[in-house]
């Protein structure tokens, strides 16, 4: 009896502080943050972030010398387990004034409800008129809920086709123009795919595609085949229509026809791309980060090749405000500091040391070419979202990791030649239903 | 007060009493130093496993995503166990990469020692040690990403070789035949090293005496090895099929990174898919439901294992 309710007393105990932890994961208006304080998440992706980060710290410090900045780095194998993980932090009782987030995340933070829009900022403020001037609207679109701008966009990428420049050379091939097709494309990596060892198979491959995450893997390819992921309204699933079965059978294709090697995850890809055994791939542009600092500059980057259409991928980051903060205007003033000349120089770079994202002030992004930071073809990164229609909305619904973890599945299925495409996009549409939903 | 220690006795497996040391008095103060020196393991244990795992029972009764306020929904969580077939799926997956792990480990892992045994030069037997512990002390990650590496089916170093000697590429990681293969040939790579360590242990604690009088007898090698070696090795074996057991059933790091648990769910573990649904999709409640399947699994596998050991374990 007595160790019965000895072990009963121990339940009730483990039951208190597991309650206690619930309770205290809900949000509250209140606020450990001191006034002149301000803490800052952010997704810790490697030395780069680290530095780019402490600068901008250190900047605003700088200019305010009454503020204290506190950085927490996050882990995170991708944007989906950095906000696990960020969730992770605040279920435990941080309370964050800001955070680092992409379009990904931005349905993610508001159904949340963790996110003060700005909005409000934005019409009473007159230095952020200047600044949403000097950014492309699509990238304000990029951060725009149900009408609520999350945040202001500080940095972003779109889709590019980067091609080693000596694989062309060596294969005789020209380097591809904006106006290449499909056709063209698949013309081009047939030429680059080689035995160049004469053993018989092939050692290097006309082009791959990241298998660990959606928009450098099938988002160009689906956007200009003329679809999407998601209805516009991203409440619904539409990944079995015409357009994405034609997107996913071009690249299941590539692979049949050995022009492509089997998908690997994009870091692989980085190294294979520089070893010369691919010859082409898709990103953003943070690959220069990995790329220029390492000493391989024979690459160059295209626009994806024109389907029944052209539509630019991209994707943005920023730093929201979110509602747990005690002093949401200093950390108003911390956001917009993210995207003034100073901060955003650091995105352009420099020909030794590039950023790895495009600095989302387009009169900012113009200084890329002029300081000589690679690759040659910079200007047209900006271009892409100033020129071109872009993919908007793109698929990012609340629950993206769950979904980006869905589509991943069942492409590993379809394009291992496990599941005919159809199929497997017909079942993964039946999957993302329960998934993508408002 | 008078101790006895049981100990089987050779051939019958009867059980026979043996007198132990007679024990020192119990002292006045002696409580209180027990409890001192087992305040430390009991306050770890209490903080990072009783309370997290009271916590996670806790939690399966919950429907939380981390950031809203949790709702208590009873049972619905374990009901839905029942209708998910992924779930089922992941078991199937899990079961046969941890029982190929296991077997790999306990009976390749005892050749390997045995055979490290024989005599050899000392430094290449320090060679071949070093060679197997070496990737067990290797980050599990840094290893799947060295062997994700090789394993390309285009690319990889591994099709290269076996191209060189008419063997077509195999899709290690794209097929759902070789995805888990692979993941149990890493795994198994990387944690033999300890199974071959603890046996080595073993083999080495059996009196030489016994072997000796074996070959007076004129015992040759395989009657040694499995009328004296192997029962004396039993204890190890049993702790290594225990141990070994329970780390193939938690195995996450290896299929994470080399196949992200694909193509499908060919080689997810069900530790990946309690991470999936708890940190990918945010299910907290369910994950915990999941995780308590886990532990009811491997709580029965382990008290199968110590009952069964009765019948085959000797401590000679």
């Amino acid at each position: 009896m007595y160790r019965r309710s000895r072990s009963l007393a121990a339940v009730g105990a483990a039951t208190a502080l597991t309650a206690a932890a619930l309770v205290g994961c809900s949000s509250s208006p209140d606020s450990s943050t001191d006034g002149d304080s301000l803490e800052v998440v952010y997704w810790n992706y490697g030395p780069a972030a680290e530095a780019g980060n402490q600068a901008t710290a250190d900047a605003f410090t700088a200019a305010n010398p009454d503020v204290d900045v506190t950085l927490t780095p996050v882990a995170g194998e991708n944007w989906g387990t950095y906000y696990a993980n960020v969730a992770t932090l605040i279920a435990g009782g941080k309370k964050p004034d800001l955070m680092l987030i992409s379009g990904e995340g931005a349905q993610f933070v508001h159904s949340n409800d963790l996110v003060l829009p700005i909005n409000d900022y934005l019409d009473e403020d007159p230095e952020a008129e200047a600044l949403i001037d000097d950014i492309a609207p699509g990238l304000v679109d990029g951060f725009t809920v149900d009408g609520d701008i999350v945040t202001l966009t500080n940095a972003w990428n779109d889709m590019v086709v980067y091609y080693n420049t000596d694989a062309f050379a060596a294969a005789g091939v020209e380097p591809p123009s904006a106006d290449w097709t499909w056709d063209d494309f698949k013309s081009t990596a047939e030429q680059l795919t080689a035995d160049t060892d004469g053993d018989g198979t092939s050692d290097r491959y006309g082009f791959t595609w990241a298998s660990n995450e959606i928009f450098p893997g099938i988002m160009p390819w689906v956007a200009n085949a003329g679809g999407n992921l998601t209805s516009d309204d991203v409440c619904e699933a539409t990944v079995d229509t015409t357009e994405v079965t034609e997107a996913v059978t071009f690249l299941k294709t590539l692979i049949d026809e050995g022009t492509a090697p089997a998908p690997m995850p994009m870091s692989d890809v980085f190294t294979r791309f520089q070893n010369g055994q691919i010859a082409m791939f898709g990103a953003g542009r943070w690959p220069i980060g990995t790329f220029v600092p390492a000493g391989f500059t024979a690459f160059d980057v295209q626009l994806y090749p024109s389907g029944e259409t052209y539509k630019t991928v991209f994707g943005g980051s920023g730093y929201p405000i979110l509602k747990s903060s005690a002093n949401p205007d200093l950390a108003w003033e911390y956001q917009k500091f993210t995207v003034s000349d100073e901060i955003e120089q650091q995105y352009v770079g420099t020909p030794d040391a590039p950023g790895d994202s495009i600095p989302s002030r387009r009169s900012i992004a113009a200084t890329i070419s002029e300081v000589g930071v690679p690759p040659q073809n910079s200007d047209l990164y900006y271009a892409s979202i100033d020129d071109h229609e872009t993919l908007v909305p793109y698929p990012a619904p609340a629950k993206y990791s769950e979904f980006e973890s869905t589509v991943l599945r069942f492409l590993q299925l379809i394009f291992a030649g496990e599941t005919p495409v159809a199929d497997g996009l017909a079942d993964l549409q039946t999957e993302l239903e329960t998934i993508v939903t408002c | 007060m008078t101790t006895s220690t049981l100990r089987r006795t050779g051939d019958g497996g009867d059980l026979a009493v043996a007198p132990g040391p007679r024990p020192r008095p119990r002292r006045r103060g002696d409580g209180r130093a027990a409890a001192a020196f087992l305040a430390p393991s009991v306050i770890t244990f209490s903080l990072f496993v009783l309370i997290p795992a009271l916590g996670v029972i806790l939690l399966s009764f919950f429907d939380w995503n981390l950031l809203s306020d949790g709702t208590f929904i009873g049972a619905e969580n374990f009901l839905r166990l029942v209708g998910d077939a992924r779930l089922w799926s992941v078991y199937g997956s899990t079961v046969f990469m941890a029982v190929a792990i296991l077997l790999v480990n306990v009976v390749v892992g005892l050749l390997l020692a045995v055979l490290l045994e024989v005599r050899m030069p000392r430094w290449v037997r320090g060679v071949f040690r070093l060679s197997f512990l070496f990737p067990f002390v290797v980050s599990s990650s840094a290893v799947a990403l060295i062997w994700r590496f090789l394993l390309n089916k285009d690319l990889g170093l591994v099709n290269y070789w076996l191209g060189l000697v008419g063997i077509d590429r195999i899709d290690w990681l794209g097929s759902s035949v070789f995805a888990p293969i692979s993941v149990i040939i890493v795994s198994s790579w990387k944690t033999i090293g300890f199974s071959i360590l603890i046996y080595i242990a073993g083999l080495q604690a059996i009196p030489n005496e016994l072997k000796e009088a074996a070959i007076m007898d004129g015992a040759n090698a395989w009657t040694r090895f499995f009328r004296i070696t192997l029962p004396l090795l039993s204890p190890t074996v049993f702790f290594l099929i225990v141990i070994n057991t329970i780390n193939s059933f938690q195995l996450f790091a290896e299929p994470r990174v080399l196949t992200q648990g694909g193509p499908g769910d060919s080689s997810r573990t069900i530790v990946q898919y309690i991470y999936d649904q708890a940190f990918g999709n945010f299910d907290l409640g369910y994950a915990s439901a999941i995780g308590i399947t886990l532990m009811v699994v491997l709580i029965a596998l382990t008290a199968i294992q110590f009952r069964l050991s009765r019948r085959w374990t000797f401590y000679g």
